[in-house]
């Protein structure tokens, strides 16, 4: 089992900008991570320190207790899989199925064992009959799901996707949520970047909120988006769900989802209720 | 010699100046890189008048003459490259527009002499950004040459795929704004045109027929 | 003056089935129209073809009538129809031209094309600055702005041509919170300058809170039509592939269980009428503040 960690993380971009500012953070075997924030609070940049992309300017990273330092990209690769956000950056390949084994050829994986992760692949993202298609006929949100399937078929123990949800419509957003099941059901960690709060409310154990390159909020979503961190998430242009809303005009506690508004409500027996 | 000097004089100094010496390190090393390779490897090893041999391997034989006429060539190439990179990495884009539109070239020619200076540094982190992509689906970068060999299409493919679809997108944001309309477009200002600009200016000019003149009497090399 | 659209049907050049299919719309002076709908329904096509870019620019075949302001699209070239109806896009990088140092010259970039007078330049290039309330940007690289500022600056720089209608294709779609805050006030102050909106978004708390009435497409026609808040409270949202806005999900997830009060109801819109204000950065320094560069 693989536990992410890093301690006192700081990384500076060649020309001095501080994309992480002393990050502690311990990600522990088969857990579900949000990572929430706007665009350059250091969201990319610390998972891409997972898989070795980036190496801290100082602190460690490390990979199922070994240090990231001494291990190559490739190595990593066969741990933490990285799925990134736009397909334009890395769709190559003629067919769906040849753009899948990519990841999994380059781990090492040949034959039955190599049929099975990426048909396995492609099953989990509903594209098990687009096995030959070219990837340029999908539109645009089955090829980010098609991303997504390459990096799942490499098996890792660690599986990160940057934006997941991005760009997709109800259907897309349902299936995206039935491959986090999949992945916790075999015990496999996750960890996604999303700026979709309610996304992270409803399906993550776990929200770490990022504000230039510190972690602000770390907990479950009940702690996150209780009315005591709105100041923190409101100074970074985050606002809490709707529910979380509703549950403190109403004097329920935190809510920060619909089902726990719901519960919350249930529980005071529906009778009408004063702010 | 004299692609040497001007390599260092009118290259890497201005760049220096500039501060763009890393960014032009990295897009000369970029372009040239298999061609300044094989370049040395050649003459090193084929030029035909070498004598002073340095090294023997083989049927292979490494000459002193064939090194340094190797150099020479490589520094030619460097210079021209690196001063074409220069250019494109200190001219600010819209100032070559307006400049070129002043003097009566057409809203296109100089849109397309424009778009090309954006298009270098667009396309260093484009690259980047997929060889990090292939590279977190396991592509060993980091290998020997014959994996690095295996990851030129995944990194080249996407890099022409999403080139094509960028000028996709842009032509029709630029239809969007009446760029396909025939005819001058209005000029928001003239460009700055500084005094030491203009004899920078002149001064290249009239370096260009002095080293022609130098080289074809003296017999510099 | 209006834009309409009568019995349009729209096929790629190149593909077997057409994209759109009997379309009817109209967008009245000042109207914010959303369009909402499933992936590969048809909105994006349906903004090239509003916009005149299809089939002129990006082939194809187009049959039925699309009238701005009373003149047939078709008899008009695509450089004076860039005046009519602008369009912006969801990629806030490939619109930029490429070409201009400064924001201030990203926005006259357009009417400079169309050889408007200098004076009158400089006049359009301000007050459209003015408009998105991005005057403070106005000297920045645009190449060097967060997504959410360069969405406002291409917006910035269609209107500098003066269009009556503007049509939006997912504005917000590659955008932080932050910059779809930015966007979404900024869309607020649009429709109150007079320019009819047609909005396409994913973002249906976003089309609550703008427009007035929706469509929703489905494999190429209109499957949905009517009020924003009827279309958007319809049963059949979901069955087309959209998630409702989070005040409807959440009113029937309480009606499911039985649980709607009165005092509830509107604890909820006062909750969701809080959060949006709050979530809209306002005044001059906003728009130069939120969030750092991309």
């Amino acid at each position: 089992m693989t536990e992410l960690r890093l301690e006192s993380v700081r990384f500076d971009y060649p020309g001095g900008v501080r994309a992480l500012d002393g990050v502690d953070l311990v990600i522990r075997p088969g857990e579900r991570v949000a990572l929430v924030g706007q665009n350059g609070s250091g969201k990319t940049t610390l998972v891409r320190h997972l898989d070795g992309l980036l190496r801290p300017t100082a602190g460690r990273v490390l990979v199922g207790g070994v240090d990231a330092a001494g291990l190559t990209v490739a190595r990593l690769a066969r741990t933490v899989g990285l799925a990134f956000q736009d397909p334009d950056t890395q769709v190559f390949a003629s067919s769906v199925w040849a753009e899948v084994s990519f990841g999994p050829r380059n781990v090492g994986l040949r034959g039955a064992a190599l049929r099975a992760a990426v048909d396995g692949a492609l099953e989990q993202v509903g594209l098990a009959g687009e096995a030959a298609t070219n990837p340029f006929d999908l539109g645009v949100s089955r090829r980010k799901l098609l991303t997504i399937a390459s990096v799942l078929a490499m098996g890792t123990q660690v599986v990160i996707l940057d934006e997941p949800t991005t760009g997709q419509d109800l259907r897309g957003v349902l299936r995206i949520e039935s491959i986090l099941d999949g992945l916790t059901a075999q015990g496999r960690t996750v960890i996604a970047i999303t700026h979709d709060l309610r996304f992270a409310a409803e399906r993550f154990d776990r929200i770490v909120v990022l504000r230039t390159g510190r972690v602000i909020l770390d907990g479950p979503p009940e702690a996150v988006f209780a009315a005591s961190a709105w100041p923190a998430l409101r100074s970074t242009w985050l606002e809490p769900p709707l529910p979380a809303l509703v549950g403190e005009r109403l004097g329920l506690g935190s809510t920060p989802t619909d089902a726990a508004l719901v519960a919350a409500v249930g529980s005071t027996g529906g009778a009408p209720l004063s702010g | 010699m004299i692609p040497l000097a001007l390599l260092a004089g009118a290259v890497l100094l201005p760049a220096a100046a500039s501060r763009v010496l890393r960014r032009l390190q990295r897009a000369v090393l970029v372009l040239t890189l298999p061609l300044a390779v094989s370049v040395l490897l050649v003459n090193l090893l084929f030029f035909p008048a070498g004598q002073d041999v340095l090294f023997r391997l083989g049927p292979l034989t490494g000459t002193a003459d064939g090194l340094r006429y190797g150099v020479e060539v490589l520094a030619r190439l460097l210079a021209l490259s690196g001063g074409v990179t220069l250019f494109y990495l200190t001219t600010r884009p819209g100032d070559l527009t307006l400049d070129l539109e002043r003097r009566g070239v057409s809203p296109r020619v100089a849109f397309v002499a424009n778009a090309s200076i954006g298009t270098v540094p667009a396309i260093l982190e484009r690259a980047e950004a997929i060889t990090q992509a292939q590279r977190a689906r396991g592509l060993d970068t980091e290998g020997g040459l014959l994996a690095r060999a295996r990851g030129i299409v995944p990194i080249v493919g996407p890099a022409i795929l999403g080139a094509i679809a960028d000028v996709e997108r842009r032509t029709l944001a630029l239809e969007a704004r009446g760029f396909g309309r025939p005819g001058r477009r209005t000029l928001l200002r003239e460009p700055a045109d500084s005094g030491a600009q203009r004899v920078a200016r002149w001064a290249m000019v009239l370096a260009l027929p002095l080293l022609a003149v130098l080289r074809a009497t003296v017999g510099l090399p | 003056m209006t834009l309409v659209a009568e019995d349009l049907s729209y096929r790629h050049a190149g593909a077997l089935r057409p994209t759109l299919r009997g379309i009817n719309l109209s967008l009245a002076d000042g109207e914010v129209v959303g369009v909402v709908g499933a992936n590969e329904s048809g909105k994006s096509t349906l903004c090239l073809v509003l916009s005149g870019l299809a089939p002129r620019v990006v082939g194809g075949q187009l049959a039925g009538r699309l009238l701005i302001d009373g003149e047939d699209v078709a008899a008009l070239p695509p450089h004076r129809l860039a005046g009519r109806v602008g369009i912006v896009f969801d990629d806030p990088g490939t619109q930029l031209s490429g070409v201009a140092a400064t924001v201030y010259e990203e926005v006259a970039f357009g009417p400079s094309n169309l050889a408007v007078g200098r004076a009158e330049l400089i006049e359009r290039t301000e007050w459209a600055l003015d408009l998105l309330d991005i005057r403070a940007l106005a000297g920045r690289d645009p190449a060097r702005l967060s997504g959410g500022q360069q969405q406002l600056v291409a917006i910035a720089s269609i209107l500098a041509m003066r269009p009556r209608h503007l049509v939006l294709d997912e504005p917000t779609a590659q955008l932080d919170p932050a910059g779809t805050a930015l966007v979404g006030a900024a869309l607020q102050r649009l429709a109150a300058s007079g320019v009819s909106v047609l909005l396409v978004e994913h973002k249906t708390d976003l089309v609550e809170r703008l427009a007035s009435r929706v469509l929703v497409l489905d494999g190429g026609r209109v499957a949905l039509e009517g009020p924003a808040g009827d279309v958007l409270a319809d049963p059949r949202l979901p069955g087309l592939g959209v998630a409702p806005p989070a005040q409807i999900r959440l009113r029937n997830r309480l009606a499911d269980a039985g649980l709607e009060s009165p005092a509830l109801l509107e604890a909820i819109a006062a909750a969701a009428a809080a959060s949006t204000s709050a979530s809209a950065p306002q005044g001059p320094a906003s728009a130069a503040s939120a969030g750092g560069p991309a």
